[in-house]
């Protein structure tokens, strides 16, 4: 018997029984979860909205989208060069490589220079490449923009959450609450009036107090350097307008080879999930205005400058290297798998990472912090249904890659015991049950 | 030459009456199949922990007890043993097996089969779902259309899909080896596909797995629909037997 194997085993078990504990965190966010997953699922197949069902929209794409995800991953070097330089030419943009996460976050806070608050947008990236931690540690504020974001800071809530809708297991009694017990401001107990309250208190700071704003990219084209963003609230629109200094930070598998493949990618993200992007922009540049005779001068109403940090760290040496998850890079972030994961479902917030939720942020944290970190998040819940597979727009087989962190983990010692002796039986007895 | 019947190891273990069902629906079908003496298992348990070596000793020490009892053809009862062998078996083996590979379902799915058969329900018309077990649907040859064929063959059964079917299907949670360390993994889903069911009356599932899951979750949340191996259901049919109670 493996003694690590067993201890992780018992750590997870003890996550487990939190989970069925009546008041606890991880139980709030599964009740409403289990659910929650659910009825988006039938989303999908409801023909309400449009012609097509999400589904069949996605059908009719996902050839081509595949497509182009293994052309820019068969020639990543180049679109990268080629993205790279048309964005400093032609768009006015800043753009830095960042070899490592730690470069990039060295780079930022080098663009930061004295501000200390910086606005954000979800940007799951900025997560996933340890800038908000890194921040955070070098005592700059960080102001969440989204609004699930901005209740998982009003509740100082530390569990991973979902990354489409990280606030959504509060309820709408305990939000008047915490904003009365923070904000000394008592409220109608109704999403409209939640909703009220922050456009007329939050709204007005974000559209004038913004020196820095920070956010991902859902893709950037190759061919014109234009960043796509998509967003239903309008928080990117002000983040991306009403600030000096706008800071995109992303990795470079976000790119692509054209502004249509962008805006496809946006689109399916938005129609996969149903979340309505009731905006998409494209930013090809700082503002500016040539208003003056003729001569060009950046910085007119929208942001002054754009910086560009495109983040290298695993990628590269992924596709060189032919590593098992070298297929994650085709990801477009859209994190359906989860809606239809068997272990999300019947694991809430505890089938997740400090990078967030689900099997991806589970190798997310893999990719960073080792194999160890990846069976405390969890592994060992996923079942290889390959629902995730089934659902994915871009056919990534999650299932495989979790299969060959099991195998690693195996090796390492760390499965957990029941499991191991099955095994040992097999492969020396020929029966698991004799 | 040799025709096997497989019966897997869960099967034989926990399921004795069901692979006596088995065995006698693929012999009245077929008198040529065989059960044989300790018969390896596929190692389906061990697929997704083991190294590729560990893996490729199994599935060798498998083939060769399979050319050392001439055996050619297969019909297996369980999903996860039809998933592993079509899959992996040739995969570490390539040419080197030669063993023709059937899940029970494909094998009654054949018109001959079906027509020899020849079933009905004698009760009142009865509607049945059936619920697409992972092992089955994301074989590399997957078995789908299969069990619904043979449901829409039998008299006064009426086959209702699950409100989510096919590759969509909801997996119960014991998959992969997860029902021996964390059961709880099937507590939410199986409840799951019993709410799934709509109109049916009566759940067939063709995964020992699911079975297992399914059945404890039945009981824990006194659940009134039945859950029915598939085997045992169309022996119960073949015997004129209600196969509900």
């Amino acid at each position: 018997m493996n003694d690590k194997g067993k201890e992780l085993y018992d750590v997870i078990k003890g996550k487990i029984n939190s989970m069925k504990e009546e008041d606890s965190l991880e139980r709030q966010y599964w009740d409403f979860w289990k659910l929650g997953c659910f009825i988006k699922t039938r989303v999908h197949d409801l023909r309400n909205l449009y012609e097509d069902t999400s589904r069949e929209f996605v059908e009719k794409y996902k050839e081509e989208l595949i497509k182009m995800r293994e052309q820019v991953l068969e020639n990543l070097d180049y679109y990268v060069e080629k993205c790279i330089n048309v964005m400093r030419k032609a768009n006015n943009f800043k753009v830095h490589y960042a070899r490592t996460n730690k470069e990039a976050h060295h780079i930022f806070m080098e663009e930061l220079g004295d501000n200390k608050v910086v606005y954000k947008s979800k940007s799951n990236e900025a997560k996933d490449i340890g800038l908000i931690d890194f921040l955070k540690k070098n005592n700059i504020l960080i102001k969440e923009t989204d609004l699930g974001d901005v209740l998982v800071q009003l509740f100082d809530y530390k569990l991973p959450s979902f990354q489409v809708g990280p606030g959504a297991h509060f309820s709408i009694d305990d939000i008047v609450a915490k904003i009365k017990e923070m904000h000394g401001v008592e409220l109608e107990p109704k999403p409209s009036a939640i909703v009220d309250y922050y456009r007329k208190t939050y709204r007005k700071e974000l559209l004038n107090d913004v020196k820095v704003s920070l956010t991902s990219a859902n893709a950037i084209s190759a061919e014109d350097g234009t960043i796509v963003l998509g967003e239903n609230e309008g928080n990117i629109s002000l983040l991306t307008r009403a600030t000096e200094k706008h800071i995109v930070v992303c990795g470079i598998q976000k790119i692509v080879p054209t502004v249509l493949d962008a805006v496809l990618v946006a689109k399916i993200q938005s129609r996969i999930n149903n979340v309505p992007f009731n905006y998409i922009n494209l930013i090809s540049g700082p503002s500016s205005t040539s208003d003056i005779r003729g001569i060009n001068v950046l910085g007119m109403y929208g942001a002054k400058e754009v910086i560009v940090i495109l983040v290298d760290e695993w990628r590269t040496r992924a596709i060189k290297e032919n590593l098992f998850y070298k297929d994650y890079l085709k990801c477009i972030s859209c994190r359906t798998c989860n809606f239809v994961c068997t272990a999300a479902r019947a694991f809430g917030n505890i089938f997740a990472s400090k990078y967030g939720w689900g099997a991806t942020a589970i190798l997310t944290d893999y990719i960073h912090n080792g194999i160890e970190a990846a069976v405390k998040d969890g592994l060992f819940f996923c079942t290889n249904c390959e629902n995730c597979y089934h659902w994915c727009p871009v056919s990534i087989n999650i299932g495989e890659i979790m299969k060959s962190m099991k195998k690693e983990a195996t090796k390492a010692g760390l499965c957990f015991p029941p499991l191991k002796e099955y095994q040992q039986k097999i492969l020396k007895d020929k029966n698991p049950f004799k | 030459m040799t025709k096997l019947i497989y019966l897997g190891c869960l099967s034989q273990k926990n399921y004795e009456p069901t692979c006596k069902n088995a065995i006698k629906i693929i012999k009245f079908l077929d008198d040529g199949y065989k059960v044989l003496d300790d018969t390896p298992c596929c190692g389906s348990l061990a697929f997704n922990i083991s190294s590729d070596e560990e893996l490729k000793t199994h599935v060798q020490y498998v083939n060769n007890w399979f050319k050392e009892n001439d055996i050619t053809e297969l019909v297996t009862i369980c999903a996860g043993c039809y998933s592993y062998l079509t899959k992996y078996y040739k995969e570490f083996l390539g040419p080197d097996f030669n063993v023709e590979i059937k899940h029970l379902l494909q094998f009654i799915a054949e018109p001959r089969n079906l027509e020899k058969l020849d079933l009905q329900y004698s009760g009142e018309k009865l509607n049945i779902n059936y619920h697409d077990a992972c092992h089955l649907r994301n074989a590399s040859k997957p078995i789908i259309e299969e069990p619904r064929i043979i449901l829409k063959s039998i008299k006064n059964v009426n086959f209702n899909e699950m409100d989510y079917n096919k590759t969509n299907s909801i997996c119960c949670g014991a998959g992969g080896g997860v029902y021996s360390i964390f059961k709880e993994n099937s507590d939410f889903n199986a409840k799951v596909i019993f709410d799934n069911m709509k109109k049916g009356k009566v759940l067939l599932t063709a995964c020992p797995f699911c079975y297992t899951a399914l059945k404890r979750i039945k009981e824990e949340n006194n659940i009134k629909k039945s859950i029915i191996k598939f085997e045992d259901f169309i022996a119960n049919l073949m015997e004129g037997v209600d196969p509900i109670n």
